[in-house]
């Protein structure tokens, strides 16, 4: 187990982020309260409809938090200091497809992992993988088709471990070049989750990109595979 | 009737939790920040403190502090809840009566009465 220390002397005061970070953590607290309300509403609510939307609220909100959450985490890259493990990059898939599985069924879409015996570990910092990979499968939500299937997968390259979300939605225009968040937005998108992906993965040494399909596109994050690998 | 303090400065919040606690068969006293909880616990001592991060005027760290240097509340164990409780350190948080740390974020509105089931409470 390794501790990596990030090194960039980054000041979100300096270059406007500042008000975007404080708003996000001010929104978490009300966003916070809408869910519980919500939560509570849940537990006493008795007709289906009622209970759809109360769950739509949930999930809404949810999502809202992942992202605040997300943001206000970018703030304290610099400063932190964050465990580096090895990760079994299919059961984090599995777990994210998991927590996610909710969201697309309210929205009646499904979200799966591409099976795989062999699961290769990759070092990376959980939580911060976790989140890159939830993001990913936010993003493929909202652009993907009705009666699409969202797919998770993992492949081993030579030197490094790729997770991938794969989906049916709009393709990129080709730019022959890295996925940067400024080229690579989908229609109607900020760009704010590759951004926030990409800060992640430069924490962790690695790297986001995209690949097109004829028919959608994957968002990746490659990450360096473990040594430990090697024991299994 | 078990008395818990609540101390939380966001009106409907701290509406909701006193609706499940007295729901669960809790007494319920209010307090919106550190020093109305201060004077709380000089009329009468809770069984336990419910107290929210972030707080108007002092946070709850204030209050913590204060907590422990009176005899008589130094050993009150204390929920807290915060959206930001992954900033804290859990470990010197338990030296203040620190009995659980709930993520405002993720939790369930009964958890604050789990957790004082949990704890005997």
């Amino acid at each position: 187990m390794t501790r990596r220390e990030t090194s960039r002397t980054y000041d979100p005061s300096l270059d406007g982020s500042f008000g975007l970070l404080s708003a996000a953590h001010e929104l978490k607290a009300p966003t916070a309260l809408l869910r519980q309300l919500a939560l509570e509403l849940r537990g006493i609510a008795e007709g289906d409809t009622e209970r759809r939307l109360i769950d739509q609220m949930i999930l809404t909100s949810e999502r809202s938090l992942r992202l605040t959450s997300d943001l206000t985490k970018t703030a304290r890259l610099q400063d932190g200091l964050f465990e580096m493990e090895p990760v079994n990059a299919q059961q984090l898939c599995e777990e994210v497809a998991h927590e996610l599985t909710p969201l697309y069924r309210a929205h009646g879409r499904t979200i799966n992992v591409r099976p795989r015996r062999q699961a290769p570990l990759v070092v990376a910092n959980r939580d911060l993988l976790r989140r890159v990979l939830l993001g990913f499968g936010d993003n493929a939500l909202h652009y993907s088709h009705e009666d699409t299937s969202v797919v998770l997968g993992v492949e081993q390259r030579d030197r490094f471990v790729q997770l991938g979300v794969r989906d049916q939605g709009p393709i990129l225009p080709y730019r022959g070049v890295d996925a940067r968040p400024a080229v690579t937005g989908r229609p109607q998108s900020s760009g704010l989750g590759l951004m926030i992906a990409q800060q992640f993965a430069d924490v962790m040494n690695g790297t986001v990109g995209t690949r097109r399909h004829k028919d959608g596109m994957t968002f990746y994050i490659n990450m360096a595979m473990s040594e430990q690998l090697s024991l299994l | 009737m078990t008395m818990v303090l609540l101390v939380e400065d966001d009106a409907w919040y701290a509406e909701q939790q006193q609706r499940l606690l007295k729901a669960s068969g809790y007494e319920v006293q209010h307090a919106s920040d550190a020093q109305r909880a201060i004077d709380l616990t000089s009329t009468q001592l809770p069984a336990a403190i419910v107290l929210d991060i972030l707080l108007t005027y002092n946070t709850a760290f204030a209050l913590l502090h204060e907590l422990q240097s009176y005899a008589e509340t130094s050993e009150l164990p204390v929920i807290l809840y915060s959206t930001q409780t992954e900033l804290m350190n859990r470990d010197a948080l338990a030296a203040y009566g620190v009995v659980a740390v709930l993520d405002k974020t993720n939790m369930h509105p009964l958890d604050v009465v789990r957790a004082l089931k949990k704890v005997g409470i």
